[in-house]
């Protein structure tokens, strides 16, 4: 076929095309079409979204896990710190606590995860968290002021773990110990810092 | 509303024109179903990474968290199965979508000028796609993708100069966290971006010289003129949707992807490529010692550079296919090759029974690793997820606490019983035969308290008898207990061995030595070991330490259970440990 006469069939078809069809500007778009086009956008759209939502449902499950499992976990248990006998009155021990710990995929054995103040009157054992109620630095025991003090902003504290100065909102927050066979035992927590309130975290 | 935020939109981005752009594209000779490749393989890409980042929000690069934070995705994390599943799989899927891309534009001769440079992009981009399956097969760091990578890596090393080559990969002479943080690089940055680069200019090139219509007058090219929306876009979205279901059927049907037990570099596996690369990897049994290279560098370099040059080696008048045989005759070799490689592969594979039931054993080790993955992996690695097996554990309270008298594995004291095949019948043979052996009694000071059976007292008949008895009355009788032998030991058992002199077999019942019912049980061994002094066991001529206060209940149950799994009737434990 020669140049020409793939012109002009080019042309004949062109213009057959532009009367027929009735598409004044826009070729390949017939007008008579309009029911087909909308049904094949509709499929498009649908199809479309689909496709995206194989991959997009599942991924927001996936991604919210973390909002409905404890991907990150301490001990929630009692912690053994050692035998009761070696607490004395009067002289408050500070004891570490280990325990093992949850990181999502890993499990970490006997981390230290916190500590505690020991303080024993008569027979009583009382653990006072060192996480100052202010905004958490280490509490210490001055000996000679026989006080509790945070090195940060001066709470002070006394024995028992009442505040007596400083900007502290509470007094220390007492931990819940338990005693078996011999052994003394802590459950640690966090508790909101700034607050007058104990408030778990 | 919408109507408004596209005008405002428009007014300063002009994307309606940007829309119509794409939209508009003329397709000469109208739409048709052959067209889908590429927007198949865009889409895939496209999802592939979507899928990798979020795989990515969990995955850890280290050698040492890795498999367990994969372990995690696959087994823990809401849904994290079918996403890697699908992530997986599409990277199969996007092998099979290149070569059916490959397979159009070489039929319809797309690659002939002016579209040289269509077909070379094209060409970089599905090596790159093997790239992604190449590096992403190792980042599980399991035993499967630690070995097939291995044999990658070696094969760059076994290359000229290939020793700079494969440490600069490894990032250092063995593998290791650089392997993994080089690879994972390479995976999720490097080679992403070099393929949307040349996606880019491949997609910049195709809207300047159009799609390759059928060979047929312009007039007709004209007169079907399709535009891409919104026929095509159909087409391609149809494609799209059954690619995507057929990815979703076959990632239910496979529970995702597969995770074999965490790398160890010391074991041994039957390493295997993905099936893609299998025709490579049967070449290599071909070709042995300096011939390698003929494998590894000759045969894949001479069938990429006829790929290469194919639009030059191409000298056909037109496109129709019968005029361009000879060069279809050479591709089609090509694949037929590749085909065949594959196929042999899998036939040797399926034929050898030795990698089948290496295969089995694997697959039971990756499952047995990956329960013990939900309690957590220590940080020490993936392959610390043993340590979570509580035999693991017992095999190092009992080589702290008894080893020192007790063997078991043929490791350990002689200066009491042997617990090596405890409780079977070979076992209790000796045992009744020769209490004084030094497998048994001989090293304790209970040498002298039970006399030895030498077989001119009692028949092997009879010590048959009196062993099944034995079994028949323990806490655990074998399932294959041949009742009439034990009935006729219970006789045996009294008369001629007289056991009953010493040894009570009413539960519970104290004598002068252990009492022999309920022998062999997690529970008894348990009690043994916390007090051997009680009545019913050797009452005041224990011997042993009494373990109750040394050792906690948890301890002393799983020690029981160590031993307990000695005796060939133990219900076989899902415990791979031993094999470490």
């Amino acid at each position: 076929m020669t140049l020409d006469a793939v012109k002009k069939v080019l042309a004949r078809e062109t213009t057959a095309c532009l009367d027929s069809r009735a598409m004044p500007k826009d070729k390949g778009h017939p007008v008579d079409d309009e029911g087909r086009r909308f049904l094949l956008k509709v499929g498009v759209h649908s199809l479309g979204a689909g496709v995206a939502a194989v991959t997009a449902g599942p991924a927001l499950a996936y991604l919210a896990y973390p909002l409905s499992h404890d991907t990150t976990t301490g001990a929630h248990g009692f912690i053994t710190v050692g035998r009761a006998e070696r607490f004395k009155e009067g002289v408050p021990l500070k004891v570490d606590l280990l325990s093992d710990k949850m990181d999502a995929w890993n499990r970490i054995e006997s981390v230290k995860i916190g500590s505690a103040w020991i303080v024993r009157t008569g027979a009583k054992l009382v653990a006072y968290s060192t996480v100052c109620p202010h905004l958490g630095c280490a509490i210490d025991f001055d000996g000679p002021a026989n006080k509790f003090k945070c090195p940060c902003h001066r709470s002070a504290f006394g024995q028992n773990g009442q505040i007596e100065e400083g900007p502290s909102p509470r007094h220390m927050d007492e931990l819940e110990v338990k005693e078996a066979g011999g052994l003394l035992a802590i459950r640690y927590q966090r508790f909101k810092q700034g607050v007058s309130d104990k408030q778990i975290v | 509303m919408l109507a408004k935020v596209i005008d405002w939109l428009d007014e300063r981005a002009a994307i309606k024109k940007l829309w119509h752009e794409a939209a508009d594209e003329h397709i000469p000779g109208g739409a048709r179903p052959r067209y889908v490749f590429g927007s198949v393989l865009m889409f895939l890409f496209m999802q592939q990474v979507v899928l990798g980042i979020l795989l990515a929000s969990y995955y850890s690069p280290s050698a040492t968290d890795a498999w367990a934070s994969t372990a995690y995705i696959s087994d823990q994390v809401t849904a994290g199965w079918f996403l890697r599943g699908l992530h997986h799989h599409g990277s199969s899927a996007m092998v099979i979508v290149t070569v059916l891309h490959f397979f159009q534009v070489t039929l319809a001769g797309a690659y002939r000028k002016p579209r040289e440079l269509n077909w070379l992009t094209g060409l970089i981009m599905a090596a790159l796609v093997l790239g992604f399956a190449l590096t992403g097969y190792l980042l599980p760091w399991d035993q499967k993708g630690y070995w097939a990578t291995q044999v990658a890596t070696s094969i760059m090393g076994s290359m000229p100069a290939g020793d700079v080559q494969q440490r600069l990969l490894q990032g250092g002479s063995q593998y290791g966290n650089l392997t993994i943080t080089r690879f994972f690089a390479l995976h999720v940055f490097v080679l992403p971006l070099a393929l949307a680069g040349l996606l880019g200019a491949h997609l910049a090139l195709f809207r300047k010289h159009g799609v390759t219509p059928p060979v047929m007058p312009q007039a007709e090219l004209d007169r079907r003129m399709d535009r891409f929306f919104p026929k095509q876009l159909f087409i391609d979205l149809v494609a799209m949707a059954i690619t995507s279901a057929a990815l979703v059927f076959v990632t239910f049907s496979t529970h995702g992807s597969e995770l074999f037990a965490p790398a160890q570099p010391a074991s041994n596996f039957v390493a295997r490529p993905e099936w893609y690369f299998l025709f490579l990897f049967q070449l290599l049994k071909y070709f042995h010692g300096p011939l390698q290279i003929i494998a590894t560098v000759i045969i894949p370099g001479a069938a990429a550079t006829f790929l290469v040059l194919l639009p030059w080696l191409d000298k056909a008048e037109s496109r129709h296919a019968k005029d361009r045989l000879p060069v279809l005759l050479g591709v089609g070799t090509l694949m037929a090759g590749v085909v065949a490689l594959t196929g042999l592969a899998m036939a040797e594979d399926k034929a050898n029974e030795k990698y089948q039931k290496d295969l089995i054993v694997a697959h039971k080790e990756a499952e047995y690793a990956r329960e013990l993955a939900k309690k957590g992996v220590l940080p020490q690695g993936g392959d610390a997820v043993f340590e979570n097996d509580p035999m693991v554990g017992a095999k190092r309270v009992f080589k702290e606490n008894c080893s020192s008298c007790h063997a078991i594995d043929g490791i350990g004291g002689a200066e009491a019983p042997d617990f090596g095949d405890y409780n079977s019948r070979a076992w209790l043979t000796a045992f009744v035969r020769n209490p004084e052996s030094s497998r048994f009694f001989g090293g304790t000071k209970h040498k002298d308290e039970m006399d030895a059976y030498p077989p001119n007292e009692v028949s092997d008949a009879q010590l048959s008898e009196v062993v099944e008895y034995l079994l028949s009355i323990s806490g655990v009788p074998p399932q294959d207990l041949d009742a009439a032998l034990a009935q006729k030991g219970s006789a045996t058992f009294s008369n001629p061995l007289n056991c009953a002199d010493c040894h009570e077999i009413v539960p519970g019942k104290g004598g002068s030595s252990p009492n022999l019912a309920g022998r062999g049980s997690v529970e008894w061994i348990s009690s043994m070991i916390k007090d051997s002094g009680q009545a019913h066991l050797f009452g005041d001529d224990a011997k042993m330490p009494k373990f109750g206060a040394k050792l906690s209940a948890d301890e002393i149950g799983r020690l029981a259970q160590l031993i307990y799994n000695q005796q060939p009737y133990a219900a076989p434990s899902p415990s791979v440990a031993s094999a470490h």
